[in-house]
């Protein structure tokens, strides 16, 4: 490569970056801004908005209930992607791939078809919308990534370790609490924030599986159609900051953990 | 068979076989291992001895036959319900627990209390020189001390028998040599019954108290390590255990004790025993390089053969000479000699020869 | 339990915490754990039964039963059910697509874009994942590539909301605009193709961005040297080495940002217009009455599915590989 190309090449990547960023960064400047209207310049500037926010116990409460439906949904997603994990990784049987497509399938769906075709299921198993259906179509949504990453790192588990554990009197129940388990853990807590991140932050499923009780995206999005407010920005900022955190904790279990140092 | 008299049978392997597919990994192997022995199972990969020793440990079913436990047939019993620990080829070591909790794991699942547990993982720590180890991780551990603690944690639910699965293969060449003594004597002072499994045949020699050497999913030959070396019951055991010369001859016939062997038209002696071939038949007789004695001058009695001296190579503590008898054959026989004797025969004509009892005649 | 109580009450209080067998160790010792294991695991086959039973109920009920179910339903002249009354199958719900512009419009739109900006999400990423995999030292890609996930991390409301703060009539692009006397008045970006697009890419990049990245990080640096060696120049050194051994990532990449983007809802609303209507609106609109239209908006989400899965099986065809190293 020329030197050329190779500053044409770094000028594009900083370019990707700003474009990633600015948009995020004007943002939370938004919330910021003393003043209902959304719109640059900003001249003034207050605390005012987040106040508000923190003190407003309906997105309070909106914030709890989405909290509660990621920690379900991701508790659910770990056991069952757990399970089938186990299942899959290790045994060799007739219809493998299949069970294996069956179990990424929910992941190639595309957004608005998995959230329409599980708002129709609900209503055949007679779940009613709400936090009961949301929980099962985000289960549903992350349980693909949660089998893929425990199958990823069961596959770097010795053999040896699981027979050493039966060797010394454990039945399958215990080795797999007592060795596979604490194996697992750093995948486990990576898929987990994933999970959370991707149940905290959806909006399609939820909007369609829900009642009239929002999650905070279907909240934002129902505030964002009856117009822009600085109110939201703040909000959104609150969402921005906690996703990132938790995207980087995911980011780094897992990479430690393809690293093998853990 | 070995001294069966005073000591009891731990193991009974009765008529065992194995197939993988249509590989017959064991095929019908029947013996008994004494308590406190020192059993090594010696072969090539893929002759069986890994497969026994599964069974043994309960990770496989054997297709037919029945393992006999002190008294007690397990043959269909979990790993887990049977009396036996191992130490794995990669040790197993559990990376999330500690060397303490590491040993004390069989003696919880086991049922035994905290003190207890506490009492004999200190015991085994001091008794295997680990005592400062008890709250390292296995990755802060050097090769030798991983196989220490492994050997603690298969040693502390006191099994009837311990399946050692190649442990010394992972370990460099000077620590091998180091371990395989502290091993036999751990096994001397603990007085438990070991099955070794290993393809190296110096580890099954220096260590076993009975080496059984396996090929192709059957015994080749049972014995002491001795029997082994020096009578080889076959071919394979003869080329497998150390370095050899074989001579392919036919039999002359047997006379006062002495059996003559016609190797490419020459006299080859060996001591005579029960059941040696026919005249007439084709077999090898094997003789160790060190057991072949090379002269400068012709001996009195007419059994030497003569040679030339093709190539001498220097290897430290011997050297290893290769001697043409017949110079219409590439063919050679190795003799090692003391370096500083070997630089005696200046010449190249040699007379060699060895003690009968040392060659062994092994049918093709 | 009783037993350890009492045991527990009449023993020293600090031999009392020593003379207790671990959890585990008295789960095993436990007769009726032992009683039941025993039954459970009797067999190797009987372990794995159990074993495979509650994934295969899993796959089949949660991940394969809403898309049957949606095939059943689209085949249904009315659901939710009424009572008394037994719906009648019927092929109505899929002629209805056939007939009418207003829905054939928005599918085909919807196609046409997620494969022009696949196409253009490719072209803007490969550079920057290049970039990322060839010219970054290895310590610093894990810092390099970290940036670029925050901001991925972050919802696709939150993100569309923020494209809508960039592009506004008082946006931060017409803003400068202004600014720099390029235009005297706010060029109206939102509710256009162009501001959906922006969006979508804004969104989607980085689902192309990593495949890329990790199908690039692999190729050996000897390879291209080697190609150099025998006079291979850059671009041909490009084309006939890099390109091919990224062809997994670009494969990948390209499945993954395709159905992504065929299945956003809130960013066309929030981002598009009335000239920009996708197919995902147009499935909703069948939902958001609580009538008999549920099975027509089963039969063009059918229609989709069956649509954008068999484009994906097909390109995934075409550059050689199956979908099974697709989520990595």
């Amino acid at each position: 490569m020329t030197r050329s190309t190779r500053i044409l090449m770094s000028v594009i990547y900083w370019a990707f970056v700003v474009y990633l960023f600015v948009p995020l960064i004007l943002m939370v400047m938004m919330g910021f801004k003393d003043s209902a209207f959304i719109g640059f310049p900003i001249k003034a500037w207050t605390f005012e908005w987040y106040l508000g926010v923190f003190q407003d116990t309906k997105v309070i409460n909106v914030f709890l209930y989405s909290m509660a439906i990621a920690l379900s949904t991701t508790f659910l997603s770990l056991v069952i992607g757990t399970w089938i994990a186990s299942f899959l990784g290790p045994y060799k049987f007739p219809g493998k791939l299949i069970v294996f497509a069956l179990t990424c399938l929910p992941a190639v769906i595309p957004g608005i078809i998995s959230a329409i075709s599980l708002r129709i299921y609900a209503r055949f198993l007679d779940i009613d919308p709400g936090m009961m259906a949301i929980i099962l179509g985000h289960t549903v949504h992350n349980v693909p990534f949660v089998t893929l990453v425990v199958m990823a790192r069961l596959a770097t588990l010795p053999k040896s370790h699981i027979e050493a554990a039966r060797d010394l009197g454990a039945d399958s129940i215990v080795a797999f609490f007592r060795v596979t388990l604490p194996y697992l853990r750093p995948a486990l807590i990576g898929a987990g924030i994933f999970c959370m991140l991707l149940s905290f932050d959806d909006f399609v499923r939820a909007f369609f599986l829900g009642s009239y009780q929002p999650t905070l995206p279907v909240l934002i999005f129902a505030k964002l159609r009856s117009g822009m407010s600085p109110e939201i920005n703040a909000i959104s900022t609150v969402v921005l900051v906690m996703t990132a955190i938790l995207g980087i904790w995911a980011e780094r279990s897992m990479r430690r953990m393809n690293k093998g140092t853990e | 068979m070995m001294g069966t008299d005073d000591r009891k049978a731990i193991v009974h392997i009765d008529n065992v076989g194995k197939s993988f597919g249509k590989t017959r990994a064991i095929d019908n192997l029947d013996m008994k291992i004494m308590a406190g022995e020192f059993v090594t199972f010696l072969g090539p990969s893929g002759c069986g001895k890994s497969t026994t020793l599964r069974i043994l440990g309960g990770f496989e079913r054997p297709d037919q036959g029945r393992v006999i436990l002190d008294g007690v047939d397990v043959t269909n019993r979990p790993p887990n319900k049977r009396d036996v620990n191992m130490v794995f080829q990669d040790y197993a070591l559990f990376p999330h627990m500690t060397v303490g909790q590491n040993i004390a794991f069989g003696l919880e699942l086991k049922g035994k209390s905290r003190s207890e547990t506490d009492q004999r993982v200190d015991a085994l720590l001091e008794f295997l020189q680990l005592s400062g180890f008890r709250d390292r991780t296995p990755d802060q551990l050097s090769g030798g001390q991983r196989q220490r603690v492994a050997l603690a944690r298969a040693l502390a639910p006191d099994p009837k028998l311990l399946l050692l699965d190649e442990p010394l293969g992972a370990l460099d060449a000077k620590l091998r040599t180091q371990v395989q003594v502290e091993l036999k004597s751990i096994q001397r002072r603990t007085g438990k019954t070991f099955f070794f499994v290993t393809h190296d045949q110096e580890e099954a020699l220096t260590m076993s108290d009975r080496i059984v050497v396996m090929n192709a999913g059957r015994v080749e030959q049972d014995g002491t390590p001795e029997d082994l070396y020096y009578r080889p019951a076959s071919r394979f055991v003869a080329e497998f255990i150390g370095e050899t010369n074989l001579l392919e001859g036919t039999v002359r016939g047997t006379k006062d004790g002495t059996v003559v062997i016609d190797w490419n038209g020459r006299n080859v002696y060996g001591a005579a025993h029960d059941g040696d071939p026919r005249p007439g038949t084709a077999v090898a007789a094997s003789i160790r390089p060190e057991n072949v004695i090379c002269l400068p001058e012709a001996p009195a009695d007419d059994r030497a053969l003569q040679g030339r001296i093709v190539s001498k190579l220097f290897k430290g503590n011997r050297t290893s000479v290769d001697i043409r008898i017949d110079e219409h054959d590439t063919k050679t026989i190795t003799a090692y000699m003391d370096p500083a004797a070997a630089d005696q025969f200046a010449g190249e004509t040699v007379w060699v020869t060895w003690d009968k009892d040392r060659l062994a005649v092994l049918a093709n | 339990m009783a037993h350890t109580e009492t045991r527990q009450g009449s023993a020293e209080p600090n031999a009392a915490g020593s003379q207790r067998r671990s959890f585990w160790g008295a789960l095993l010792g436990n007769s009726s754990y032992d009683a039941v294991t025993r039954v459970l695991f009797k067999t190797q086959r009987r372990q794995f039964i159990i074993l495979a039973s509650f994934p295969l109920f899993w796959v089949l009920f949660a991940h394969l039963g809403p898309i049957l179910q949606m095939f059943w339903i689209s085949f249904l002249d009315s659901y939710p059910p009424t009572a008394g009354v037994e719906p009648q199958l019927t092929f109505a719900n899929w002629m209805t697509f056939f007939e009418a512009r207003i829905f054939m419009m928005p599918f085909f739109r919807t196609l046409g874009f997620a494969l022009t900006l696949t196409l253009t999400t490719l072209l803007i990423t490969y550079p920057v994942a290049y970039f990322l995999a060839k010219h970054v030292r290895r310590g610093n890609q894990l810092m390099f590539l970290l940036l670029l996930l925050i901001p991925f991390w972050v919802g696709e409301i939150v993100r569309t909301y923020a494209i809508m703060i960039l592009l506004g009539n008082t946006g931060a692009v017409n803003l400068i605009l202004q600014w720099l006397g390029l235009t005297d008045r706010p060029i109206p970006f939102m509710y256009t193709s162009f501001s959906l697009s922006l969006g979508i890419i804004y969104l989607t990049s980085l689902y192309m961005l990593l495949p890329l990245y990790s199908s690039l990080e692999k190729i050996p640096r000897n390879y291209l040297e080697a190609a150099a060696d025998l006079g291979a120049g850059p671009w041909r050194r490009f084309f006939r080495v890099t390109l091919p051994l990224s062809r997994e990532g670009i494969a990948s990449g390209c499945t993954l940002v395709f159905l992504i983007s065929t299945g956003y809802y809130a960013t066309p609303v929030l981002l598009g217009g009335p000239s920009t209507t996708v197919f995902a609106e147009t499935i909703a609109g069948f939902f958001h009455v609580a009538g008999d239209e549920w099975p027509v908006g089963a039969a063009f989400s059918s229609i989709m599915l069956i649509t954008t899965l068999t484009l994906t099986g097909i390109f995934l065809k075409l550059m050689g590989r199956t979908g099974k190293g697709l989520m990595e």
